[in-house]
């Protein structure tokens, strides 16, 4: 799945591992010619539909980085699996990475599920892992470091995302959230945030995903009759709701997250249906340029929050590898705040970083989904959310704050 | 790599529990369960939950699983006695899933769907991890082996003789004075517990759990290890779930290898693989691997082929 | 609150009559064929992507690339059947039932390796519901509704009227007197999943208007479609319209009282105090 520079090789890999062969240590030996870095994430299932834009983002950073001549002085390759949005199937996934593949770096864990399944895998195995999984309960954790992620938590988030729609003139806010575990606490912040600036959440429901229709839902929310709405949901259903919408009506404004309404999603919806949709993901500061390099790389308008963050991760991951020399969980627990946070030179790419690195500067990454300063925890300590509105089906830039 | 195979050897233990289970419902009562995660489910709940909220030990956690599941097994049985084939299918189906939104959803109990993280180990403290992983195969292969003999000693009994006798004609069983609806209690309330056993296995052993997990498919994977291995052998369960751990696990190394696919392409490929690889078994050993063997004295092997078709 | 109950009322028929779609495929094979074909999943979402290529690619418009649905999962239908299904079915009803499963997975990774995992929609126009004192109808949920309607009764008629509908019947009523007066059981077999599958593919381009498109489309409303079948009674085609009717307003109905997350639950409940009360669906299980 990875690059196929190093086909041979995984298929001596492959039929080692079919065959239970004991002959693994002088496959190691064979592998050492490539730095290998471990993706697990959704290619099927339910998350199947943002896993496969994180792999990109992902790749598109290690084509980069390996043509510049790589990390250590080694090309990186990306081995691949599939975490079938399953936390039973993910664990299987990640075992293997650890184990077979011995990579250093698990990344990309969507489904909060997954994530708290495969998290003491990795931690035990001394595996640094990254994420955007959003429950709060994530980063508590007893993972000793061994875990990072660019997700903002529901506490920052919601808070943001309040503001905001206060300070577009939302007097009242309902908010609906698929059944996921950032649902309850996204309710609880916006509740607490929103009449300190001078608006209100009139009221709030969790649905169920998987349904064909939330008619009944949209019907319940509207007799309390809103001004705003907070769609808090991922692609399928917000797609869903959004048709539903238009059709009852409704004309006051919608937020949601980047990932839910991509610009893919935008082609597969008639234009007037997402017409004045607002936008959210996290972000760095304005004057950051990592935004638009992470633009250029991918060749795409408006990446969303999970090819942002995807970006991050894998920047991240080779700058401090590059900082530590030398390529192992612990290395990347023990290095990662160096590199991501502090008083060094601020460079926005992995390729940047890696040649300040090499020239014995101290760097700070600032990255396309924000700063990346890490408290202890692995939670991100602060960042600003971009926001965009969607004007005859494409992304208007609108601020970040 | 002797970790993963470790690790992927307590997956088949687990799968074999579960298949054990099922083997008795399906295999010896011919009782329809899709609704195998949902009793998985109960015992993975009920053992984390008291060893986390009430600090019990934890086999007296498994203990306690193992027998909710049992008891909720006799419930459901009970519920559904009067629904056969299809019928029995779907409201098992439906129980499973209810198991599932029940546990998304009771946020105060269970945890919503953040799932309970934390569950205790078994001597988590005094093993390293490879050393737990090496402990946990034996464990859950020793209870395999219990499992297996208890069931094995189970088939040839007067109780599993007329739970066949049930399977293959339930009026006739009956007439001969036999209880119907106490034998499949009985029967499905066994099931049901060797499956609330796996399920309270597998939390102490991955330390989480999350209604994610028991989703259809993993009783679709049971099934199918039960169908390939052989229904109504206790073998066949067992070989049938080590098949499918196999058959999961492996083509993970095949993709891979073809060039020029992108990584959604070999996703989608390996699940093809699966799939098909286990219909290929199902078409050309329709009995399974292992296919059970006959102790009927008077119906000869290929009428009693042809009886259990109408299972 | 009366308007609220005939809204939910109405929300549920609109949800009920597409469910009732594919519901009367899958009850159609199991009249004649006797097992619960699972592989109507992966039927229904070819059937959404080959009515979006017609749609999209061919740029047709919604009946015609409904056609185009229909016969895709049609001829899906028919050559699995024929390949993979069939030898089954001497193995019993479970392993043929459980073969479907294997075959819907496989099927449907077949459309994620061909399509991707991306959402994507039909080119099709929008249009706001109407208003009547207070309620709400969506012309287009009419539409589907209209079509629904026109599919059963072509469905009917075609089982009431033709010589192969009859001959459906017979071998769904009795295989063995089929047999006897020299019906073709082979061919009827060979029809009902033709046209079983064709409209599990209508269903799910019905589905799809109203939602996005992936290749987990059909999988998504495999439960609700199994249950309507089941509620109405394994094989009776009226029983697919009730029991879908019956699962649609009952999980808007359940909204008055149950927070919407519980919504599938109490599908489920519905289906098991159905079952209790008739242990072969409302409408029995009957031939056709």
């Amino acid at each position: 799945m990875s690059g196929n520079t190093i086909s041979r090789r995984r298929a001596l890999q492959g039929i080692a591992a079919v065959a239970g062969s004991v002959a693994a240590p002088a496959i190691v030996r064979a592998q050492s010619g490539t730095l290998q870095l471990g993706v697990l994430t959704p290619l099927t299932g339910a998350g199947g539909f943002d896993g496969p834009r994180m792999l990109k983002a992902m790749q598109a950073v290690a084509a980069e980085v390996n043509e510049a001549g790589g990390l250590l002085g080694r090309q990186i390759s990306l081995i691949v699996e599939d975490d079938q949005t399953n936390p039973e199937a993910a664990v299987r996934a990640a075992r293997k990475l650890i184990d077979v593949s011995k990579v250093p770096v698990i990344m990309g864990t969507w489904a909060s599920a997954v994530t708290s399944a495969v998290a003491p895998v990795c931690w035990e195995s001394k595996t640094f892992l990254t994420t955007v999984s959003g429950a709060d309960s994530i980063t508590l954790l007893p993972h000793q470091g061994y875990l990072i992620r660019t997700q903002p938590n529901n506490h920052l988030q919601a808070a943001k995302h309040a503001e905001f729609m206060a300070s577009i003139g939302a007097k009242r806010v309902f908010c609906l959230s698929i059944q996921a575990p950032f649902s309850v606490p996204t309710q609880k912040r916006l509740a607490e945030v929103l009449p300190q600036k001078g608006s209100e959440l009139i009221g709030s429901l969790i649905y169920e995903k998987d349904k064909t229709t939330y008619r009944s839902e949209i019907d319940q929310a509207l007799r309390a009759k809103p001004d705003f709405l907070y769609l808090n949901g991922y692609a399928p259903d917000v797609t869903v709701m959004m048709r539903d919408l238009y059709r009852a009506g409704f004309d006051g404004g919608r937020l949601t997250q980047s990932y839910a309404l991509t610009s893919k999603v935008l082609e597969s919806l008639p234009p007037e249906v997402t017409e004045g949709a607002y936008t959210t993901q996290p972000s760095a500061d304005v004057d950051s340029p990592a935004f638009a390099r992470a633009v250029k790389r991918l060749g795409i308008d408006d990446p969303d929050s999970y090819e942002t963050q995807a970006t991050d991760w894998i920047s991240l991951v080779c700058l401090t590898i590059a900082k530590a020399k030398e390529a192992t969980g612990t290395a990347l627990r023990e290095n990662v705040r160096k590199i991501s946070q502090g008083s060094g030179m601020k460079v926005y790419t992995a390729v940047d970083g890696l040649k300040a690195l090499a020239e014995g500067k101290e760097i700070n990454y600032e990255g396309a989904s924000g700063p990346c300063d890490f408290t202890d925890i692995g939670d991100i300590i602060d960042c600003k959310f971009r926001y965009q509105r969607v004007a005859a089906a494409k992304f208007k830039f609108l601020k970040i704050a | 790599m002797e970790n993963y195979l470790v690790a992927m050897g307590v997956s088949a233990g687990i799968f074999a529990l579960m298949a054990l289970g099922l083997n008795v419902i399906w295999g010896m009562a011919g009782l329809i369960n899709l609704g195998l995660v949902g009793f998985f489910a109960v015992g993975a709940y009920v053992s984390a939950l008291l060893t986390i909220k009430l600090q019990l030990p934890i086999a007296a956690g498994i203990l306690a699983g193992t027998g909710v599941a049992a008891a909720v097994g006799a419930i459901v049985a009970l519920v559904t006695v009067r629904l056969k084939g299809d019928y029995l299918a779907i409201v098992t189906l439906g129980f499973a899933e209810t198991v599932r939104i029940a546990a998304s959803n009771e946020i105060s109990l269970t945890n919503g769907t953040d799932g309970l993280s934390g569950i205790a180990r078994p001597f988590g403290a005094d093993l390293t991890p490879v050393q737990f992983n090496l402990f946990y195969l034996c464990l859950v292969a020793a209870l395999v082996t219990v499992l297996f003999v208890l069931i094995d000693r189970l088939s040839h009994s007067p109780f599993a003789r007329v739970l066949r006798a049930i399977r293959e004609d339930e009026q006739v069983a009956a007439v001969a004075g036999k209880h119907v609806l106490l034998f499949k209690i009985k029967a499905f309330a066994f099931g049901s517990a060797a499956l609330g056993l796996a399920g309270a296995l597998y939390g102490h052993y991955t330390s989480f759990i999350a209604p994610d997990i028991f989703v259809p498919l993993l009783t679709l994977y049971i099934k199918l290890a039960l169908l390939v291995g052989g229904v109504g052998n206790t073998w066949g369960a067992v070989v049938g779930a080590i098949v499918v751990v196999t058959f999961l696990e492996s083509t993970r190394f095949i993709t891979p290898l073809i060039p020029g696919l992108s990584a959604v392409q070999g996703a989608a490929l390996r699940e093809f693989l699966i799939s098909v690889s286990l219909i290929v078994i199902l078409r050309f050993r329709s009995q399974g691997i292992l296919p059970e063997a006959r102790s009927h004295p008077v119906v000869p092997e290929v009428e009693a082929q042809a009886e259990r078709v109408r299972v | 609150m009366v308007t609220e109950v005939l809204q939910l009322i109405i929300n549920g028929i609109m949800a009920g009559t597409i469910l009732a779609v594919p519901a009367i495929g899958l009850t159609a094979i199991f009249a004649v064929l006797r097992f619960a074909n699972f592989a109507l999943a992966s039927h229904a979402t070819i059937g959404a992507f080959a009515g979006l290529v017609a749609n999209v690619n061919f740029g047709l418009p919604l009946v015609p690339a409904l056609a185009f649905a229909f016969l895709a999962a049609a001829i899906a239908g028919l050559v699995t059947d024929e390949f993979v299904l069939k030898p089954f079915r001497a193995a019993g009803f479970i392993t043929t039932a459980i073969g479907s499963i294997a075959l819907t997975i496989a099927l449907e990774n077949v459309v994620r390796f061909i399509f991707g995992n991306e959402l994507r929609g039909y080119d099709l126009p929008i249009q706001r519901d109407w208003r009547f004192e207070g309620i709400r109808i969506g012309p287009q949920q009419v539409e589907n509704l209209a079509i629904a309607v026109a599919v059963m009764a072509a469905v009917f008629l075609f089982l009431t009227l033709t010589r192969t509908g009859k001959a459906m019947r017979a071998v769904a009523d009795n295989p063995m007197l089929a047999n006897i007066k020299g019906i073709n059981a082979e061919m009827v077999a060979r029809i009902v999943s033709f046209v079983g599958m064709g409209l599990a593919g209508l269903g799910g381009m019905l589905i799809g208007l109203d939602t996005t498109i992936d290749p987990l489309t059909g999988f998504r409303s495999m439960l609700s479609i199994f249950a309507a079948a089941v509620v109405g009674g394994l094989g009776s085609i009226p029983g697919a319209v009730v029991g879908a009717l019956t699962v649609g307003v009952g999980e808007e109905l359940s909204l008055l009282f149950l927070s919407p997350n519980y919504r599938s639950a109490v599908g489920f409940f519905t289906i098991l105090l159905v079952l209790i009360f008739r242990p072969r669906g409302i409408l029995g299980q009957r031939a056709l």
